[in-house]
């Protein structure tokens, strides 16, 4: 918390779609090693946010932030290599492959290979290959789903594969992560589990982590900074206990108490 | 805890030989195939090695429709351009066969890279087809009115070659090195990092650029691959017929590259293989019944698609799990 430089930083973000104005002077920052949660209705903008940060979404004015460079309306793939890596709400898993596939692909900037090398069976290439491999079941084991490598994703549960996920997304040790709705189709006890998780990798290894999430409690277990959007503005911005009392912000934004 | 590290153990030996695995047991089709010639007549090799060539223009075609998964029929103009590009640098140039070989992949390559552009700017789905196999119809009407290059619809006769291209029994061994090569190539391309990229573009495109995939230079990496493998192709087929004209590139050829693909198993590389081998020699049994032997081939293709979806290489996986987890996956 010492450090004053911040991960991830917007900065009067304004994205807008054919005029409509989606996401509208949003700023806000995330440290290393802090959980910050996006909350909202649904059509607050939050996953354009997170759109915009991973760079599937362009941005009209404002800049983002990446450890001090900035990253807005770069493409995915180098956003991505920079360190910035997200989940999906549904469907970002290739589920016809294994877990341990899945992770490859997650891989897949960590293992230089080169066509002709590789096209020639060089020992290297597949030294490289077989590294590739002994590392994605490492990365596995750390979320204690190693036993599932060879398990097609598709026939997994959906907290496993959300931890599926979740490693693939942390393959390449990524200083920032963005989970779009991890909790959704989970079991209570599977939240409580993916909650776990979350602190854990904040608290362990320091990753810096936004996520977008609609189980309040959740979100109220895990956060260290809760940020409350409406109609693409930003509304609040502090501790989850302050946005918990803020009785306001929850009756209108979120339809309870 | 304990139990769970005890089954990683094996989990994890089979997973390790995921990648480069020697399964010398495969080997045993192509030397098996090196003794194969004295028994054929001079039509069936000529026929065997229709087959090989049939397992090039399969195998490539397989990277873009079955492993990139894009509607992209371009694949009978990188095998023309490859026959042609083979035949007119022999004819034209004076050169021997073998010099035209790796030119003729280039050039494959290139008409790949060409009808890739599209693809990369974001066409998908009907509209990829359509341009693509428009692409392919130009060519064909390159071939038919650039008369003073290709002698146009009367198609122009490929020179005889020296030892070991003179007859169709030698060219076989050559043939047999071109496909060995090309599948082996081919093999390690698709289980490497590359083969995992192409699938994650099939699977999710978004999915696969949020991994750090730049989507767009492996779709364009797929496409020249499988122009440079199809175009090899092309160059056997220009000394195999020894004769080359436009209605070889047309659409009914490119119903066949597909049928191809799709009988043998879309995305299984040994799948083509074996597409190839069954849709180029099956129909030959047939060849004196005339008009029999297209409704064969169509009942053929209707039977494996309705029965077999996943092609004929699903039965194999189902008869043996040695080929279940060297080449298919559910």
């Amino acid at each position: 918390m010492s450090d004053p430089s911040p991960l991830l930083a917007l900065d009067e973000v304004t994205v807008q779609f054919s005029g409509l104005t989606a996401v509208d002077h949003v700023s806000f920052q995330v440290r290393a090693g802090e959980v910050c949660a996006l909350i909202g209705p649904n059509g607050a903008g939050k996953t354009t946010v997170f759109n915009a940060v991973s760079g599937n979404v362009r941005i009209h004015s404002g800049a983002i932030q990446f450890d001090g460079k900035p990253i807005h309306n770069l493409p995915p793939h180098i956003i991505s290599g920079r360190g910035v890596r997200r989940t999906f709400q549904n469907g970002g898993l290739f589920a016809e492959r294994t877990a341990l596939e899945n992770v490859l692909v997650g891989l897949h900037a960590a293992v230089p290979n080169n066509l002709f090398a590789l096209v020639l069976g060089t020992r290297k290439s597949a030294a490289l290959e077989l590294e590739a491999t002994r590392r994605a079941h490492e990365l596995l084991d750390v979320l204690e789903i190693g036993h599932l490598a060879g398990t097609l994703v598709g026939a997994l549960p959906g907290g496993q594969q959300r931890m599926v996920e979740i490693v693939r997304a942390l393959a390449t040790e990524p200083p920032l992560l963005l989970l779009d709705e991890p909790s959704v189709g989970l079991t209570p006890p599977t939240r409580t589990q993916l909650g776990v998780v979350i602190r854990r990798l904040a608290a362990e290894r320091g990753i810096g982590i936004l996520l977008i999430e609609h189980a309040i409690e959740l979100v109220m277990n895990v956060s260290d900074r809760v940020i409350v959007m409406n109609e693409g503005r930003k509304v609040a911005d502090s501790t989850p206990d302050v946005v918990r009392a803020d009785r306001a912000v929850l009756e209108a934004y979120l339809g309870h108490a | 805890m304990d139990s769970a590290a005890a089954s990683r153990a094996p989990a994890r030996a089979a997973e390790g030989r995921l990648f480069f695995r020697r399964r010398r047991v495969f080997w045993l089709l192509p030397v098996l195939l090196l003794f194969l010639p004295p028994f054929l007549n001079q039509y069936q090799q000529y026929v065997v090695n229709t087959v090989l060539v049939y397992v090039l223009v399969g195998i490539g075609f397989n990277v873009v429709v079955g492993n990139l998964g894009l509607l992209a029929f371009s694949n009978v103009a990188y095998f023309g351009l490859g026959t042609y590009g083979s035949a007119l640098l022999m004819a034209k140039l004076g050169w021997p066969w073998a010099a035209t070989v790796i030119p003729a992949g280039i050039i494959g390559a290139l008409a790949g890279v060409i009808t890739s552009i599209p693809a990369v700017r974001g066409v998908r789905l009907f509209y990829l087809a359509i341009l693509t196999l428009a692409f392919g119809e130009l060519m064909r009407w390159t071939y038919v009115h650039w008369e003073s290059l290709t002698n146009g619809s009367m198609g122009m006769t490929v020179p005889s070659a020296a030892f070991p291209l003179d007859t169709d029994r030698h060219r076989f061994y050559v043939f047999l090195v071109l496909a060995i090569l090309a599948i082996v190539a081919t093999d390690r391309l698709l289980r490497s990092r590359f083969g995992r990229a192409f699938e994650a573009i099939r699977g999710n495109e978004v999915a696969a650029a949020a991994m750090g995939i730049p989507t767009n230079r492996y779709i364009l990496l797929g496409f020249a691959w499988s122009g440079f493998i199809v175009g090899i192709g092309g160059a056997m087929f220009a000394i195999s017929v020894g004769q080359v004209s436009p209605p070889s590139f047309n659409m009914q050829e490119l119903i066949l590259e597909f049928a191809v693909v799709m009988v043998g198993g879309l995305g299984s590389l040994i799948g083509s293989v074996i597409g190839a081998a069954v849709l180029t020699a099956l129909p030959q049994i047939f060849i004196s019944f005339p008009g029999f032997q297209e409704l064969v081939f169509g009942v053929m293709i209707i039977l494996v698609l309705l029965f077999l979806p996943r092609g004929l290489v699903s039965l194999l996986a189902r008869l043996s799990p040695l080929f279940a987890d060297r080449f298919y996956r559910e």
